[in-house]
């Protein structure tokens, strides 16, 4: 995200809330109508005895769980890791590796995840702290580009007014420089969040467990319903998670900006 | 932290120069200065030539490469940076105030950095805002984006008085406003001034308000030399040489007259109702304004009748040629 | 027998496979690139309309690959279409995105420039809008096809066409000899492919890049 987009996202009048506010809810209402959609859809199926030992509420809870919680811890380690890297890396001095940093994370993006997945796996093994370890390395790199670019986008006649009136560095970057890459940080927050769901779906292929092995099971054992129950319910999560994303960012967003 | 007697303290630069790395020469070379604690000194000069490079040597933005700074006698350079400019306040033309804070953290931030207690902090900044000409109540709780150009700039000044410190830098303040609120600004300012009596050193480009705000003006010559440094009516009257001339225009005279009120001419005889009227402080600007107005050589204050030629004497000239308009 | 001689020995396949990756993703960014700047062209004069679209895409960005794949198999079926359909979805988002952007940044001025010398807006948006957001339009089909090479091995999973193929199998046949091997070969060989489209998309932006634009004050 640019300098740009982010000022002039900024720069919209508080009255818009409202019309959004209402807009807000359509995700979660058409969630709500998909999967009820769903719900009813399977039911009039006739499942033969493989098709329900897939789709029980038993089964699709405790695939809900694995997958959320790959998401949640994933994200959480992203958080640790990738904001106090991308606070040193934004420092005049380490502005060598901006572009470097830059760099990879363009070219990342075309590093297959199924191969860095595949990849980790020939090194510890099927399971889910292998899927941990993919998932982590391919989310780390928006959020560490994010808030090294929030931080340096901060306007120098910002930094200097508070190096003006005595703040030390430490302060400055605390009270000044962090809280106002918040916005840019929680979008890229965001982003890998969302990546995070939909990578942690290939989990299933290292045995991790997630909405993925209903798909990848159904598409073995040719039961098309079981593996379409697995893809909406996985697309669903994600649609979520992107919403709960957005609230998050409208909550979290330091308010006078 | 300074000595101070009134609301300021003594500046003194001793032989400060900064040489930053990689240039060929000093962006400041060597200069002296003495800023009497309480005075407003303007610095003028073209673009580049060190205003602001001096200017951040006394609050340490820019480490001096060699020289002293002294405020109320003490050694700035032997003083911890971070509380030092704690008690320096600072205003620079972009303003600067943090998006993400109300007005009221805005200005009580200094205060909190120091450790005042809430209940102090709070009643400061309230304080504050109503001596800039901000009613508290309404504007405290608001966000910078919420206001005005010019409301910004009086947060801005706001927040450099909030420790009450004896020395006031201000790096264009006005700069950025339309000339009208910059009048409004610059008047408000004079008038907070009056009071305060803080050691302010005030950069500007525009040479009119050098001379408005200015105890003393400072005009510089590249690296920071000093052209000449007195008072307003001393450099219109007398400037040092040519490079000073161009700086103050070709309308000194009427800039002189500007500083001048018609109390200081001598008058002749009562006052005479028939003739145009001026107050007291009205300056000998707008009483020629009048007189020229009013296509009559005279015009009367309470004092009494103020001639042509005594205006044009008390500058010590014969006429004020049409030229100097 | 050592990643080397695994690539020597199986150099057809591989390469076959990496000129199926290539060929697909450019399908598909051709594809993208037509329908998003044909979107971007008619919408970006209406907020409404080009904020739908931008959310629309964005939404389909949302779903994850694997899942979006899977579900197109009732539809479009395994194999090439389903790949397309996917990929040419997934490409749209950062090119409308770029090209509203693009359109709408043209200097005012500019704009007003061509209507005041007779041009029609028609002729205007395709002379000069057009032109002078290519840069960033370009920018914008270079961020998908990146995207799209990483997505393209997922399709492997659904019979697409692809290096995929040689990371599942690798999968597929976890400790076996060449397994590590295919998995190597297929992860950098997309890598590889990836770069091969940069430096693709470089020579293309010098070469269509308004001469007076490429001058820099
Ligand atoms: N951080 C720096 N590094 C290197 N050179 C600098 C730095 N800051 C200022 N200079 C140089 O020092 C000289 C004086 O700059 P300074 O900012 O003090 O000028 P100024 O009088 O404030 O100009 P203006 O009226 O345009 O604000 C200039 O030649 C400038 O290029
Ligand atoms: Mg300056």
């Amino acid at each position: 995200m640019t300098a740009e987009t982010l000022r002039a996202a900024a720069a919209q009048p508080t009255n818009l809330r409202y019309g959004k506010g209402l807009r807000k809810l359509i995700t979660p209402v058409a969630i709500a109508i998909v999967l009820a959609a769903l719900y009813v859809w399977v039911g009039t199926l006739q499942l033969d005895s493989i098709e329900q030992r897939s789709l029980n509420s038993a089964v699709i809870i405790q695939k809900a769980i694995e997958h959320l919680r790959l998401t949640v811890v994933a994200t959480a380690l992203v958080v640790v890791i990738a904001i106090p890297l991308g606070v040193v890396a934004s420092r005049a001095k380490n502005r060598l590796i901006t572009p470097f940093i830059l760099g990879t994370a363009n070219l990342g993006q075309a590093v297959p995840a199924i191969g860095l997945l595949v990849l980790c796996t020939f090194v510890m093994g099927v399971g889910f702290q292998t899927a941990l370890v993919g998932l982590v390395a391919y989310a780390v790199l928006p959020v560490l580009r994010n808030t090294m670019v929030g931080v340096q986008q901060v306007d120098p006649a910002l930094i200097e007014a508070a190096r003006g009136m005595g703040m030390t560095k430490g302060q400055v970057l605390r009270r000044v420089e962090l809280k106002l890459a918040v916005p840019a940080i929680l979008a890229g927050l965001r982003t890998s969040l969302v990546l995070t769901v939909g990578m942690a779906t290939m989990g299933a292929f290292v045995a991790a467990g997630g909405f993925g092995e209903l798909i990848i099971n159904g598409l073995k054992l040719q039961r098309m319903p079981v593996t379409i129950v697995g893809g909406v319910l996985t697309a669903s999560i994600a649609f979520l998670v992107d919403w709960l994303g957005g609230l998050a960012e409208d909550l979290l967003k330091p308010r006078g900006m | 932290m300074f000595e101070t007697d009134t609301g300021g303290a003594q500046i003194q630069l001793r032989a400060l120069t900064k040489q930053f790395p990689g240039q060929a020469e000093p962006a400041v070379d060597s200069v002296d200065l003495d800023i009497p604690a309480g005075e407003l000194v303007a610095f003028v000069g073209p673009s580049g030539c060190g205003k602001t490079t001096t200017m951040k040597m006394i609050n340490r933005l820019v480490e001096p490469t060699s020289g002293e700074i002294r405020i109320g006698g003490e050694d700035v350079l032997a003083l911890p940076p971070d509380e030092l400019r704690r008690h320096i306040g600072y205003v620079i033309q972009q303003i600067g105030l943090f998006p993400h804070l109300t007005i009221g953290e805005n200005v009580g931030l200094v205060p909190k950095l120091l450790g005042w207690d809430r209940p102090k902090a709070e009643a400061r900044t309230e304080d504050l805002l109503a001596l800039v000409n901000l009613e508290p109540g309404e504007y405290r709780d608001r966000y910078p984006r919420q206001l005005s150009g010019g409301q910004q700039q009086r947060v801005g000044v706001a927040r450099a008085l909030a420790a009450d410190p004896p020395v006031m830098l201000m790096d264009e303040p006005f700069g950025a406003t339309d000339p009208i609120t910059r009048e409004h600004l610059q008047n408000e300012f004079l008038k907070l001034q009056k009071d305060l009596r803080k050691t302010i050193i005030f950069v500007t480009h525009d040479f009119e308000e050098a001379i408005k705000l200015g105890d003393r003006i400072a005009v510089l010559r590249n690296q920071s030399h000093i052209a000449q440094y007195d008072t307003p009516a001393n450099i219109l009257a007398n400037p040092a040489d040519d490079y000073v001339a161009s700086f103050i225009g070709a309308d000194a005279t009427l800039k002189r007259l500007a500083l001048m009120t018609v109390d200081e001419v001598p008058t002749e005889g009562p006052p005479d109702p028939a003739l145009p009227q001026v107050e007291t402080g009205t300056s000998l600007r707008e009483a020629l304004d009048l007189m020229v107005a009013n296509g009559t050589d005279r015009c009367s204050s309470p004092a009494g009748v103020l001639s042509y030629t005594a205006l044009c004497a008390s500058i010590g000239r014969e006429e004020v040629a049409a030229g100097d308009r | 027998m050592s990643l080397s001689e695994y690539v020597a020995s199986r150099w057809d396949t591989l390469s076959l496979a990496a000129a199926e990756h290539a060929l697909v993703v450019a399908i598909a960014i051709g594809i993208a690139t037509l329908a998003g700047v044909g979107i971007g062209l008619v919408t970006h004069r209406v907020p409404r309309a080009s904020n739908a679209s931008l959310a629309v895409s964005a939404g389909i960005l949302t779903i994850p690959s694997l899942a979006l794949l899977t579900l197109l198999i009732p539809i479009t079926g395994l194999g090439w279409t389903s790949t397309l359909v996917a990929l040419t979805a997934y490409a749209l988002l950062p090119i409308i995105r770029n090209t509203v952007v693009g359109l709408r940044g043209v200097d005012r001025a500019t704009v007003e420039a061509g209507r005041g010398m007779g041009m029609s807006r028609v002729r205007v948006l395709m002379k000069v809008q057009l032109p002078l957001a290519w840069p960033l339009i370009l920018t914008g089909i270079r961020v998908s096809t990146q995207m799209l090479i990483g997505i393209a091995a997922i399709a492997a999973f659904v019979d697409g066409p692809g290096l995929g193929t040689q990371i599942f199998e690798g999968l597929s046949r976890l400790g076996s000899v060449n397994s590590l091997n295919a998995t190597l070969a297929g992860t950098f060989g997309i890598v590889i492919v990836a770069l091969l489209f940069d430096l693709f998309f470089s020579v293309v932006r010098h070469l269509t890049t308004p001469r007076g634009l490429r001058v820099r004050n």
